[in-house]
């Protein structure tokens, strides 16, 4: 053995001389000979060479050529390893030194140093093997020695890891003389060895020429898989069968079938791969597999049971199958305590639930049991999923729980809680509107959170009880009742105003009608709201303790609020210390009413004052006594005029404001004064308006559902999808497409989606003129995170035009990939060009380029000037929808605002609005139903979301001029300054319409 | 499947990136790119999924970890690899912040390769990577030593040969013996875990009914199952055959036997069951005598529901309550009346003895197993399972026989002689420890008592030889 390396290595030297000798000579022919015509397909093949590894590279310290060159041949290790991983970075870079080949084989490749081995492999795996043609380099014969001394070494480290290059390695020339050496460590004593030597095999057995090469690999490898013991081999033998020759996988499989649950994790992921796989092609065996599946399932790693859980899916659509799978969702639902997992077992319910919905109706319950996690992500998936799965037979059932879980909201202090709460409650809702016989058992529950501190859920939960109290009038008794008992303790004004509204509408039998009245006045307390400073002189003893009160209060302004901003109101903040001259009222526990009218909502005023109004009207019709009757009616009367004096008197820091005003005034106005008219219309009216308003959003949703369900069934006259004759770029035509391969090949990027021709020949874009000397035009296409220019360039004259350079600069977020190379064109020659331009924002990017050549006659460089190339910030936004109160905050959020003024030729508000969601191509958040109707304005909210996950928000407010014009702005807001500033200036430059 | 292990920085730097399948640099650096901004922030999961691929990552100080798979791809495994890959960056980036990371990078990737191949993950632990990354090859140190040995050979043969004028040629140093050598000396390292046992265990469990239903009900929706014929297997059935008798009585009992290698017992315990099975419920109303003599140091114990006093009185087993029947049916294994737990030390109990010698002679190892079973017992479907360690080839049996008792002899490659243990046994017997005996069956309603069968058996749960 000893003998045969030194022979070796002296016949290595030999022929490393004799080549070296070849190649220098080849460069030096090669100079002239190589610049015609084949650069341009070599360009295309660097485009779309796979590309193993990625290193950051600091241009900040340029690593010499030279410098390298010394180090490498030089005999201090680290120095080598050091300037190895240099030449690693470089290549990487794009920069080929081909002259450190040469350098690398002499020095390099006899090192004995195991890191340097290792590196020297990585620079062989991204080195280009192949000239232009795509033949093999002769200099590449020179490491094939390297690599079969590798493949004997002593240390079967190095064995394993140059089995391991060998898989990526596409070279037939290289490999061949290998496959002895490859094929005698398969029988290594070392695992390390054996594992890759497997992989090896499978990845040669793969090339295009691999069943020439080794014609009985498939054989060979199962007899290693039928002795091998250890488990990472075993695996590695068992998907290369599974991959090469499948027949021989399953009869292995069967034949050991009893011992499968013994088999490792990995080994059992593949068979379950390889299960799938055959039951694709050969749909009539899978009654042999099903069982295998099965006893999986009872695998102790998960991985392999939701592995199962998803095989037995693609498998079978039998309910049991099914029903097993679900299970086996809920169980690692449960059992694993990983959010990334749960959210993603819950997104394989929700396919489920959309392909088998009778069969997950029944799992519903367990899915409900994943809202134990405190992860708000994973309770709002959950509760999406069951919403949809609710039936008349469970829902009492889900109800139950969603009861339970909110009360639960309310023992422990998570700071969560109160989102849950809301989300529960509208969860509730939905229930309740789907199937309202269970509104009666939840309504009351839910009448807790009312005066709850989270105003949104307390929100929801008024809104639903104002539907409920309408839809199911046998309840409308027992919610008023509750409602009234329960006012006092509501704190925040909007869910008030919400729920004076109810107590104004509903209160229908003369005890509810009076109960009514009282509580609004133990809630407004006594009067009045604010004494006369005039009065003021010694009167009352708590006075001066007031006094001391609003010392405190004045020293505590200005006030900075959570957000940020000075609280100018700080008394709407604090009630409890309220300006000296407003009187609290005298009952121990404050009313409601009032603290929120001191601290100067009179909108809820006005709200107080209707309901007031409506109760004593109410109170006409029912009270049998006129005397009772006009006391109530005096009684709101003062009420009435006391809120506008204190809305009018010094004390509060901002005076009454003319809308509540104005309403307040009416309602004096018709207590004194009613007419049978104004009657009907407080009335009933109203009630009317909110009934059509529930019928409007009823139908609005089930037209919704509709046009939903009528998207996932296919037009007559669609296109049928052949699997078969899918584009299958670079694939080779045996190969099965399968769901799995396609989300690969998706991932990779390998599926582009083929746009229609026609379409292609409009993005072609003229860069030069037709009399320059060159003619230039590019084809753009925009992908995901790149965009490739497709240049052609024409030789226009008569004279061959050397070193032609196309160069090109950006604008923006974009960046080039690769550095311009030169060409050789021939006298009105034509040549393709291909250039990457790498994208990290959305934004709209300006390339501006010139092509740079020389003549013969001519020293100097000639330059011609392109045409700019602009990138469309419309490839990089999709409509999307977000929810109302999301759009919200982001709006709040948003630090970039660009406002453009409408100026446009369209004079109909609707159609301007149609015009600018076609141009941007945005969805219109806003409902049809609000912005219909002839009133002369529209304000609408517009969202899009770019490929890198960014938001574009947009606002239209527009108003219709006397002239005909119309008039308004157009607000953009985003987090970045370039989608703000770039779809300005694309609504800008559209918003003229009619051009 | 897992397409990329990338460390980058919080600015979308990719700092490191291993592709693990073909993909262009275009898409990888794209992806990479695209991934800071679409991870929201105060998210409690570490995953963004896209159109076409799903990005798992892992905060490490200042940097991502990230792996970028396919949509499909299993969450489970890939959170695994994650876990893996963030125990490693640790271990070999010099600090974790940019310049850190771009230092190790390519030990990072060296690292990454260990973990994941192509595409795959790889069961390893931190230590096995460090180990492989190392790479301290004894085989490589070995071949050093004996090249500069032979080295030394030839200048002393040569001074040698200076001084005698003998011709030695240098090729008869040949490399046979070193060969060797290197064999032996790294039986050491060679796998030892796996047995050639065959637990039988696997689609065994179809056996079990709630597969069956399963399976049952998936053939009603249509599923064709095909029941697999299993390729002849090497277990005789041990299981009893269906009842059919009225009244059946089984005792078992099972051995659970520890053995020690050189001799003496490490452990002895036998557990028995009495259990009863009735047809039908006509029959149900009946007492039980039974015969419990003949090994007095069993200490037996009844079932709740029988009556303790008429057992130990009589040796009559009867419900306390009279009137009411024994629980009846097909199924099952029938009610367990007693129990009873038998611990010795006293080797002659045993049933089999098992000695087993291995010895290491060269680069074989011989082995020769001695056993001998007791007379009291009459064993059946005895099964010796002796494990050899990771062997390529079946090995030499020389010898086999014996009637009670006997020998094997059989020779492997030189092996570590702990390898062949632990040695387990499987066996019945018709005898049991207990000798317990069904006398009689009394009917407690009259008529004439019906028919009975009584089976024993004695089964060697776990005996090992340690």
């Amino acid at each position: 053995m000893g003998d045969d390396n030194v022979g070796d290595a002296n016949l290595q030297w030999l022929i490393l001389i004799l080549l070296y000798v070849v190649v220098c000579g080849g460069t030096m022919v090669g100079d002239d000979g190589c610049g015609n015509g084949l650069g341009s397909e070599r360009d295309i093949k660097i485009m779309e060479k796979s590309c193993t590894l990625l290193v950051y590279f600091d241009k900040g310290t340029p690593a010499l050529a030279n410098e390298i060159k010394e180090a490498l041949e030089g005999n201090d290790v680290p120095a080598k390893v050091e300037a190895m991983k240099k030449a690693v970075m470089l290549l990487l870079n794009g920069e080929t030194i081909p002259q450190l080949f040469i350098t690398i084989v002499r020095y390099v490749l006899p090192s004995e140093d195991h890191t340097i081995q290792k590196l020297l492999l990585l620079y062989l795996e991204i080195i280009d093997k192949t000239d232009s043609q795509g033949r093999i380099l002769p200099e590449m014969i020179l490491i094939c020695q390297n690599l079969r001394n590798n493949l004997q070494h002593p240390n079967e480290y190095i064995r394993g890891v140059t089995l391991r290059f060998l898989c990526r390695l596409n070279e037939t020339e290289i490999i061949e003389p290998l496959i002895p050496s490859v094929l005698t460590n398969l029988e290594h004593r070392h695992p390390f060895v054996r594992r890759n030597a497997i992989l090896a095999v499978t990845a040669i057995y793969k090339l295009p020429q691999g069943e020439q090469l080794m014609a009985d690999a498939p054989e060979t490898i199962e007899k290693v898989l039928s002795t091998e013991q250890d488990p990472s081999a075993k695996r590695n033998a068992f998907l290369m069968l599974f991959t090469c020759a499948q027949e021989r996988a399953v009869s292995y499989l069967f034949t050991h079938i009893e011992k499968i649950l013994d088999w490792s994790e990995q080994l059992q992921m593949v068979v379950l791969e390889l299960i799938r796989k055959v039951c694709r092609t050969n749909k009539h065996e899978k009654g042999k597999y099903i069982k295998i599946i099965i006893s999986l399932l009872t695998a102790p790693s998960t991985a392999v049971i939701y592995e199962c859980a998803g095989t037995l899916v693609s498998l079978s659509s039998a309910p049991t199958a099914i029903r097993a799978a679900a299970d086996t969702y809920c169980k690692l639902l449960l059992s694993q305590s990983d959010n990334n997992v749960k959210l993603i077992v819950l997104d394989r319910l929700l396919e489920l639930k959309t392909s088998h919905k009778e069969i997950m109706v029944e799992m519903i319950m367990d899915i409900l049991r994943a809202l134990s996690s405190p992860n708000l992500d994973i309770r709002r998936k959950t509760l999406d999923i069951a919403l949809e799965l609710i039936t008349p037979r469970n829902v009492d059932e889900v109800v139950l729980l969603l009861k339970k879980e909110v009360v639960k909201t309310q023992n422990a202090d998570l700071e969560k809680n109160g989102e849950y709460r809301q989300m529960l409650v509208q969860a509730i809702h939905t229930c309740a509107m789907k199937f309202p016989e269970v509104a009666s058992t939840v309504v009351h529950v839910l009448m807790d959170f009312l005066g709850d501190t989270n105003v949104a859920s307390a929100m929801d939960v008024v809104v639903f009880v104002r539907e409920i109290i309408e839809t199911n009038p046998k309840l409308r008794v027992s919610i008023i009742t509750r409602l009234l008992d329960t006012f006092y303790q509501i704190r925040a004004a909007r869910v008030c105003s919400c729920a004076l509204w109810i107590i104004g509408e509903y209160c229908l039998s003369l005890s509810e009608v009076e109960s009514g009245i009282v509580t609004i006045k133990q809630c407004l307390g006594e009067l009045p709201f604010y004494t006369p400073t005039e009065e003021g002189e010694g009167q009352e003893a708590p006075k001066s303790d007031q006094l001391a009160s609003a010392i405190t209060v004045s020293s505590r302004r200005p006030v900075v609020l959570a957000d940020g901003t000075y609280a100018t109101q700080s008394a709407a903040l604090e009630t409890a210390m309220s300006p000296p001259a407003l009187v609290q009222g005298s009952l121990s526990t404050q009313g409601n009413l009032r603290s929120l009218l001191l601290s100067g909502d009179f909108f809820l005023g006005a709200v107080v004052a209707c309901t007031l109004t409506k109760l004593v009207l109410r109170s006409e019709e029912v009270q049998p006594s006129k005397v009772e009757v006009n006391k109530a009616k005096t009684q709101a009367l003062l009420y009435i005029v006391s809120m506008i004096q204190l809305g009018q008197s010094p004390v509060l820091p901002h005076p009454i404001d003319n809308d509540a005003y104005d309403r307040m005034v009416v309602c004096i106005r018709l207590l004194c004064n009613t007419g049978d008219v104004t009657r009907k219309i407080w009335l009933e009216s109203c009630k009317e308006s909110f009934v059509n308003m529930l019928a409007d959003k009823q139908f609005r949703e089930t037209e919704e559902r509709k046009a939903k369900a009528q998207i996932s069934h296919s037009q007559p006259d669609d296109l049928i999808d052949f699997y078969h004759l899918k584009s299958r770029k670079g694939m080779s035509q045996l190969e099965l497409e399968d769901e799995v391969q396609d989300d690969l090949k998706r991932a990779t990027g390998e599926f582009t989606k083929d746009n229609d021709d026609v379409n292609k020949l409009n993005r072609i874009l003229q860069l030069t003129g037709f009399s320059d000397p060159v003619y230039a035009e590019a084809y753009v296409t925009v992908h995901h995170y790149d965009i490739v220019l497709d240049v052609t360039v024409i030789n226009r004259t008569k004279q061959t035009l050397q070193n032609l350079c196309l160069e090109l600069a950006t604008m923006g977020d974009l960046k080039l990939v690769e550095r311009p190379q030169n060409y050789t064109l021939a006298p009105e020659s034509s040549k393709q060009i291909r250039a990457n331009i790498k994208v990290s924002s959305t934004e709209t990017g300006v390339i501006f380029g010139n092509i740079v050549y020389e003549t013969s006659s001519v020293l100097e460089r000639n330059v011609v000037v392109l045409n700019d190339i602009h990138i469309d910030i419309m490839d990089y936004i999709s409509p999307a929808t977000c929810a109302d109160v999301a759009f919200r905050t982001m709006w709040a959020e948003f630090e970039w605002e660009n406002k453009v003024a409408v100026n446009t030729v369209i004079q109909d508000e609707k159609e301007f609005l149609d015009h600018i969601i076609k141009s941007t191509n945005m969805k219109c958040l806003t409902a049809p139903s609000a912005l219909e109707g002839e009133c002369g304005f529209l304000a609408a909210n517009l969202y899009a979301k770019s490929v890198f996950g960014e938001d574009a928000l947009v606002n239209v407010s527009v108003e219709k001029q006397s002239d005909g014009k119309l008039s308004g702005y157009i607000r953009i807001r985003s987090k970045t300054q370039g989608i703000a500033l770039s779809l300005g200036d694309k609504i800008t430059l559209k918003q003229k319409g009619a051009a | 499947v897992l397409l990329a292990a990338a460390i980058i920085s919080k600015s979308g730097k990719a700092l490191v990136s291993r592709q693990f399948v073909n993909m262009s640099r275009v898409r990888i650096e794209g992806l990479l790119a695209a991934f800071p901004k679409l991870i929201g922030m105060g998210k409690q999961h570490t995953y963004v999924e896209t159109d076409d691929v799903r990005y798992v990552y892992r905060p490490i100080e200042i940097l991502y970890l990230v792996l970028v798979t396919s949509k499909q791809s299993n969450i489970l495994e890939d959170l695994e690899t994650l876990r893996m890959l963030s125990k490693l960056v640790p271990e070999y980036a010099l600090s974790l912040d940019e310049e850190g990371i771009c230092k190790k990078a390519f030990e990072l990737i060296f690292a990454f390769d260990e973990v994941v191949s192509l595409g795959h993950r790889e069961d390893v632990t931190v230590m096995q990577v460090k180990q492989y990354c190392e790479m301290e090859s004894q085989e490589e140190k070995m071949h050093k030593q004996m090249l500069q040995s032979k080295i030394n050979e030839t200048k002393d043969v040569e001074k040698n040969k200076g001084e005698k004028g003998g011709l030695l040629s240098l090729q008869s140093l040949g490399s046979g013996g070193f060969e060797r050598a290197l064999n032996n000396l790294n039986l050491s390292s060679s796998n030892s875990v796996t047995t050639a046992t065959s637990k039988g265990l696997g689609m065994q469990l179809s056996k079990n009914q709630r597969t069956n239903q399963f399976l049952q009900s998936l053939k009603a929706e249509g599923e064709e199952i095909i029941e697999h014929v299993q390729p002849s297997s090497t277990r005789s059935s041990a299981a009893a055959p269906p009842v059919s008798d009225p009244v059946t009585l089984t005792v078992e009992e099972k051995l659970n036997v520890t053995l020690n290698k050189d001799g003496g017992l490490a452990k002895f315990d036998v557990q028995g069951t009495l259990s009863l099975q009735i047809l039908e419920e006509k029959d149900a109303y009946l007492h039980v005598q039974v015969d419990s003599r003949k090994n007095p140091s069993i200490l037996f114990k009844t079932h709740p529901n029988i009556n303790k006093e008429l057992f130990s009185n009589e040796n009559i087993l009867g419900l306390k309550d009279p009137n009411r029947p024994f629980p009846t049916g097909q199924s099952g294994d029938g009610v367990g009346l007693l129990k009873w737990r038998m611990q010795s030390m006293d080797e002659s109990a045993v049933p089999l003895t098992i000695s087993c010698w291995p010895n290491v002679a060269g680069n074989v190892t011989d082995v020769s197993i001695e056993y001998e079973a007791s007379s009291m017992y009459d064993l059946q479907n005895v099964i010796i399972s002796v494990p050899l360690g990771s062997l390529r080839n079946a090995p030499n049996v020389e010898r086999i026989d014996g009637e009670w008792s006997g020998t094997v002899e059989f020779s492997v490659p030189a092996t570590d002689p702990s390898t062949f243990f632990p040695i387990s046994v499987q066996f019945t017997a018709k005898n049991t420890f207990s000798g317990l005996k069904v006398v009689n069956i009394i009917p407690l309603k009259g008529g004439s008592p019906p028919r009975f069968v009584q089976r024993s058996t004695l089964c060697a749960e776990k005996y090992t030889v340690v």
